[in-house]
């Protein structure tokens, strides 16, 4: 301590803030071991399993090593997995974030019964993905379902949503995009009453018409919101799963990466080492995602 | 205003910088979370020989608990059969606990619960589930408990008891057991000028089928089953019709792309889109079948009630009719049986015998059928009961004689029913090819025997 104190005196650490780092050790130290304990080292044991070959449930496994990034990355699965996957996020997060900004603008009014419209449309990202999909298999569904029967009567008949795989990632893609509709409205619509009044008058004293104002200053200052939106809506939409296990049950349609790693691990042939594996390359997704949003995307964001 | 606008400005950058990385990081983390314990890596793994529990000075525990999927919406009737248990006795407290809404779902649990979670005592396991927890060391033999128990073996029937058979040992007793029926539409047979009476093989429904798509009304002639719930089971009677198999019979040779198999399912194929009278149900075969989709169909006999009871016309049910090369018509058995976990105590062990001893003797079987629709699994449990309220029943018991225990290659292979449901979903949905199709399922069920079978056995 004291040869410390002789070699570094400038950071020698006085009473006060000792007593100060304690304090601060006290109150993140819970926050700090919970998320060791329940996010890193789960993390960690995940790329661990990823060099196994064990059958889930199994009291013994085979370390491979990268056998199962090798298989994956060379059976032409990775390929076809990995579209799925950038066609229901670009899909999805596209739609929900253009049909949103559409919903926030139209609820953006004083309109009797606005309150009503908001909670309606935000009521489905609130349900359980899982009933949701069950009920709109039951719409879907060819035979006997409700679009069906609407199709009939004008002469039309239904896709097979459910037995043909694109028809499926295009009936997932229809209903994840209505259940998560409301969560962009409700985000857009802060987004458009925090648009300063002035800002927008002085456009209109300028001669900008509706359509230049809103490309020209309600856009542009609602960038923020449009890209925690783009954020939050395309980490969302690569962990979406309970929607697609209710819906696509072989998982012939709307495999993305995550439902892949699911049905390689807990329902085919439970090899929970290959899915762990897709498990990690997924996080590696994630990661390198959120670091492009951050470091490219923010740049071209209008902060006020 | 500029200092202070521009500390917040900056603040907000940083905490929205710090908020969406670190919530991407804690998100993708919790995705990644798998469950707490894992496997050695260090021997194991390999085949071991079966060693029968002995329960001599074994108490039974006081509490058991029973995971069921509730097979053919059993809920009901499974209470009833446990609260009967708990009030017969003072010893043993069984508690129903419903652990998934299919065997898909039970067997995940049960998985799942093997790595950290509280295992049941008493599990509800498939035909295609129990071999793989029988590889993987999950269950126990259950011949010792039998004999501990005085279990009246003899008296379950032989093929059903015979269907766990393995190593000379049983790992699971028949309990809501069923065999394919063929359903159809009385009121769709009468206008089509049929006899009220199944068709005696496949080949004389394909002459009916047109007849009835002409003058029924109906979307189909014939529906197969969703081929997400089980289609490699009851097509075992086609291809075993044709004299094909997805496997020789008892052995894990795959014949799936035998030139008998591709005839038969090339037969079928033809309906859907050659002849344009037969359709794949999208969700649940039976529940179109009783909303008149289709005038006829494949389905469980623990469907029996669920279609009697939500269909507005009389529902015919016949014997799955016979293929080509077969004399008499063959089906296969199906449905789920119970066993005890091996993680758990001896007592435990003993008790879930005990309770299982119960819910299988004749009384409760004849109970659980009456509700269900599933055969009767016990030779002496008198059928009257359910023949007086339910008197299409009695097909599914005469059809019993002529079953056949199904093919390893669906049954023993771990994710070989899938493989097959998926194969079979490219040829009746896409207009696959179907010798391609079956060249190819060969492949991946040598790959799954290869890989996760052979090193066990």
């Amino acid at each position: 301590m004291t040869a410390v104190t002789t070699k570094r005196p400038r950071q020698a650490l006085s009473g006060r803030r000792l007593r100060e780092w304690l304090i601060f050790l006290a109150f993140v130290a819970p926050n700090v071991a919970l998320i060791v304990v329940f996010t890193y080292r789960p993390l960690l044991q995940n790329i661990y399993y990823s060099t196994l070959n064990w059958t889930l449930g199994s009291k013994f496994a085979t370390p491979v090593g990268l056998g199962n990034y090798r298989d994956f990355f060379t059976s032409g699965e990775a390929r076809e997995v990995l579209t799925t996957t950038a066609i229901f996020t670009v899909a999805t997060v596209g739609l929900t974030l253009a049909l949103g900004l559409g919903v926030a603008l139209a609820l953006n009014r004083k309109l009797p019964g606005a309150g009503f419209a908001q909670a309606t449309v935000f009521a489905p990202y609130i349900l359980s993905g899982y009933g949701v999909g069950l009920a709109w298999l039951y719409i879907f569904d060819p035979n006997i379902g409700a679009l069906s029967a609407i199709l009939r009567d004008v002469g039309l008949n239904s896709p097979e949503w459910i037995n043909s795989p694109r028809w499926t990632l295009t009936m997932v893609i229809i209903v994840y995009v209505w259940k998560n509709l409301g969560y962009a409205a409700v985000i857009y619509l802060a987004g458009l009453q925090a648009v300063p009044g002035d800002v927008l008058e002085a456009a209109d004293l300028d001669g900008a018409g509706p359509v230049r104002r809103f490309f020209t200053v309600t856009l542009p200052l609602l960038s923020p919101t449009t890209f925690f939106l783009l954020v939050t809506t395309i980490l969302n939409s690569l962990q979406a799963f309970d929607l697609l296990i209710a819906m696509d049950k072989l998982g012939r349609g709307a495999r993305t990466l995550i439902f892949d790693a699911y049905l390689t691990g807990f329902k085919e042939q439970s090899q929970a080492g290959y899915s762990a594996m897709l498990s990690t390359v997924l996080f590696a997704i994630l990661v390198v995602i959120t670091l492009i949003q951050l470091i490219v995307v923010e740049r071209r964001v209008h902060y006020r | 205003m500029n200092t202070s606008s521009n500390l917040h400005r900056s603040g907000l950058i940083l905490d929205r910088r710090r908020f969406l990385g670190l919530s991407a990081l804690g998100i993708s983390a919790a995705a990644l979370s798998a469950c707490g314990g894992g496997p050695s890596t260090s021997g194991g793994g390999g085949a071991s020989a079966v060693e029968q529990i002995d329960f001599s000075g074994v108490k039974p525990a006081k509490e058991v608990t029973f995971w069921t999927s509730n097979p053919g919406d059993s809920i009901k009737v499974s209470t009833e059969i446990v609260n009967a248990f708990n009030a017969s006795q003072s010893d043993i407290t069984v508690k129903l606990v419903t652990a998934g809404a299919d065997y898909e779902e039970i067997a995940q649990k049960f998985q799942t619960a093997q790595t950290g979670g509280d295992l049941p005592d008493i599990i509800n396991l498939s035909d295609v589930w129990w071999f793989r927890y029988k590889m993987n060391d999950q269950i126990i033999p259950l011949d010792s408990l039998f004999e501990a128990l005085e279990f009246d073996t003899d008296d379950y029937v032989d093929s059903l008891l015979g269907d766990y058979l393995y190593d000379d040992a049983h790992w699971a007793v028949p309990w809501a057991r069923s065999t394919p029926l063929f359903y159809y539409n009385k009121d769709h047979w009468k206008k089509a000028g049929l006899s009220d009476q199944g068709p005696q093989s496949w080949e004389e429904f394909d002459e009916w089928k047109t007849k009835l798509a002409a003058t029924s009304g109906a979307k189909f002639a014939f529906q197969f089953p969703a081929l997400a719930g089980y289609a490699g089971w009851t097509l075992q009677n086609n291809l075993w019709g044709w004299g094909g198999g997805w496997s020789k019979e008892e052995s894990f040779d795959i014949t799936c792309n035998s030139a008998e198999a591709v005839e038969a399912l090339s037969f079928l194929k033809d309906w859907v889109y050659k002849d344009k009278v037969a359709g794949v149900a999208g969700v649940d075969q039976i529940q179109d079948f009783a909303a008149g989709v289709a005038s006829a169909t494949v389905g469980s006999t623990g469907d029996l009630i669920n279609a009697i009871t939500s269909a507005k016309f009389d529902v015919g049910v016949a014997p799955l009719p016979a293929g080509p090369a077969e004399s008499e018509r063959i089906c296969p058995t199906g449905g789920s049986g119970v066993g005890i976990p091996k993680d758990i105590s001896p007592e435990r062990q003993l008790a879930a015998g005990t309770f299982i001893k119960f819910l299988t003797e004749p009384e409760q079987a004849i109970k659980f059928s009456e509700a269900t629709g599933y055969v009767p699994i016990r030779k002496s449990a008198d059928p009257a009961a359910i023949l007086e309220k339910t008197p299409q029943a009695q097909v599914a018991i005469d059809q019993l004689p002529n079953t056949r225990s199904q093919d390893y290659a669906r049954v023993f292979l771990p994710g070989g029913d899938l493989e097959m449901a998926n194969h079979m979903a490219s040829i009746l949905t896409e207009n696959k090819d179907v010798q391609a199709e079956m060249d190819s399922l060969k492949t991946a069920l040598e790959k799954i025997y290869t890989d996760q079978v052979k090193p066990h056995i």
